[in-house]
């Protein structure tokens, strides 16, 4: 199992998410050794999205500005619970063809992460079968490591 | 309004085939020769579409009515013929359009997309279950899709053909529905393994080859946004035709209470967790209704129920567990017609 102290927290621009970071927060500026990766994985455009003639470089660029608000104000949070400034790395990419879980399940393995965060939207049955629950996902599908769901 | 060339504009050899034709004969003005589709609207009866070299005489229009709407002309969907081969095809015109589609209590957004149906075409060229195809660019870079006919009747038409009841059909004439079904099933699965959507699965949208009776795709240019579970519309529709070919129908309460054979008792007995996940009108514990159904196959069904705890994840688990409810069916139905003679003998 990979070291639980490397852990990626996987948010969106939602409530929840900064919940979830706040959650982490509270834990790891009491620790030692913790290493924190902020990811923000984002889909590929709807499918009409290249008809008004915008590329797909347009596209991850409006999306990359987007996380670099998100992360500004989410390594806030953390550095105001004590985590050090240099324990927080930051990550946004595009799914591509993969889920979002997918990725960032893969992202977990290549860099031998220890512990995912989310948090959780608290979805319908129908709503789960339809759009996914990336929390669901990331349980399912993770191997050897803890995955903390943030309600 | 598009611009168009006169037919002094054609080859000889397609003037001359022109002009002996059917459609020339029966059209008061003559043909336009069209090389830009994009305002398809202009485009009519008797015109002829040039693309890449091929002449196609509009000689019909194709028509869609569903579930209770009147058909209407699909005027971005001409039948055509090839002048120069004779051959007839479907033209599929560039229509790009984008819609909200409701499913029980969620919206949906669809596209139109003429280039994921082209890349499905070239996909799929030679397998059985699709229908066959190419395409083509006008003169504007419109990707127009040229489909060769299915020559046969819509599937939710074909397994109404015969007046048995549900049961003799259910024994007798499904094992061979889902023998077809199991194909179309993995026809599917090859399009995810590529990472395509049907996009747009229906009872209607499964064509049955007159001839052969093979069961085919047809229609593959819509397309939808859900990233995270991208293939979970298709698997519903799946089981939506699943259901409806199980129950030779769609089942809501105000059916089965009209019903002599089931009425107010099998109405009775339904709970919550008996109606679809998406559709929360529509019956999918079809065992309820039709108590023969074995378990193997009612469990299937029940997957896209409201009382479902697991969902199929992949066209393979449900090609799986139908595959060994088949089997399961076929010996039933064998067994059942070995106690018909038996009775008939004896009685």
């Amino acid at each position: 199992m990979s070291d639980w102290k490397r852990i990626i927290i996987a948010i969106d621009d939602s409530p929840r998410s900064i919940n979830a970071v706040e959650y982490v927060g509270s834990i790891a500026g009491h620790l030692s050794g913790v290493h924190l990766c902020l990811l923000h994985i984002y889909p590929e455009p709807p499918p009409d999205y290249y008809q008004s003639g915008a590329t797909l470089d347009d596209y991850k660029m409006d999306q990359e500005e987007r996380a670099k608000l998100l992360f500004a104000q989410t390594k806030k949070v953390l550095q105001a619970h004590g985590v050090a400034p240099q324990a927080i790395t930051t990550r946004c990419r595009i799914a591509g063809q993969q889920s979002i879980s997918a990725a960032i399940l893969e992202l977990q393995t290549k860099e031998e992460y220890g512990t995912i965060v989310v948090g959780k939207r608290g979805i319908s049955k129908a709503e789960e079968f339809l759009f996914g629950s990336i929390s669901n996902a990331l349980i399912h599908n993770g191997r050897d490591i803890a995955v903390w769901v943030i309600g | 309004m598009a611009a168009y060339d006169s037919i002094a504009s054609l080859p000889e050899a397609i003037a001359r085939i022109l002009k002996e034709h059917r459609v020339t004969r029966s059209l008061r003005r003559p043909s336009r020769v069209y090389t830009d589709t994009t305002d398809f609207s202009s485009i009519d009866y008797g015109d002829i579409i040039l693309a890449e070299d091929r002449y196609f005489l509009i000689t019909a229009y194709t028509k869609e009515g569903r579930f209770g709407v009147d058909e209407q002309i699909k005027q971005w969907v001409p039948k055509v013929e090839e002048l120069a081969t004779g051959r007839q095809y479907i033209l599929k015109l560039v229509f790009k359009e984008t819609f909200d589609m409701r499913l029980g209590q969620f919206t949906i957004t669809c596209y139109r997309s003429p280039e994921k149906e082209a890349r499905i075409l070239e996909l799929v060229q030679g397998r059985p279950h699709f229908m066959q195809g190419e395409a083509v660019l006008d003169a504007r870079g419109n990707l127009i899709r040229v489909v060769v006919p299915v020559g046969g009747n819509r599937l939710d038409k074909v397994i109404h053909r015969s007046e048995s009841s549900h049961e003799e059909y259910f024994f007798n004439e499904l094992p061979a529905v889902f023998e077809e079904f199991l194909g179309c099933l993995q026809g599917i699965a090859f399009l995810h393994e590529h990472g395509l959507r049907h996009g747009d699965i229906r009872r209607d949208h499964i064509f049955v080859d007159r001839n052969t009776g093979h069961f085919y795709w047809i229609d593959f240019d819509y397309d939808f946004y859900l990233p995270e579970k991208p293939f979970a519309l298709d698997l519903f529709e799946l089981g939506n035709i699943l259901i409806y070919l199980t129950g030779r129908g769609d089942y809501h309460p105000r059916e089965i209470q009209a019903d002599p054979a089931m009425g107010d008792p099998v109405v009775r007995s339904l709970s919550a967790t008996d109606f679809s996940l998406l559709a929360p009108n529509r019956v999918v514990n079809l065992q309820k209704l039709f108590p023969y159904i074995p378990d193997a196959l009612n469990n299937i069904l029940l997957h896209f129920s409201a009382g479902a705890d697991v969902f199929y994840e992949t066209v393979e688990e449900i090609h799986t567990d139908l595959s060994a409810a088949l089997e399961q069916l076929k010996k039933t139905s064998k067994n059942g017609r070995k106690r018909e003679g038996e009775t008939r003998e004896t009685g």
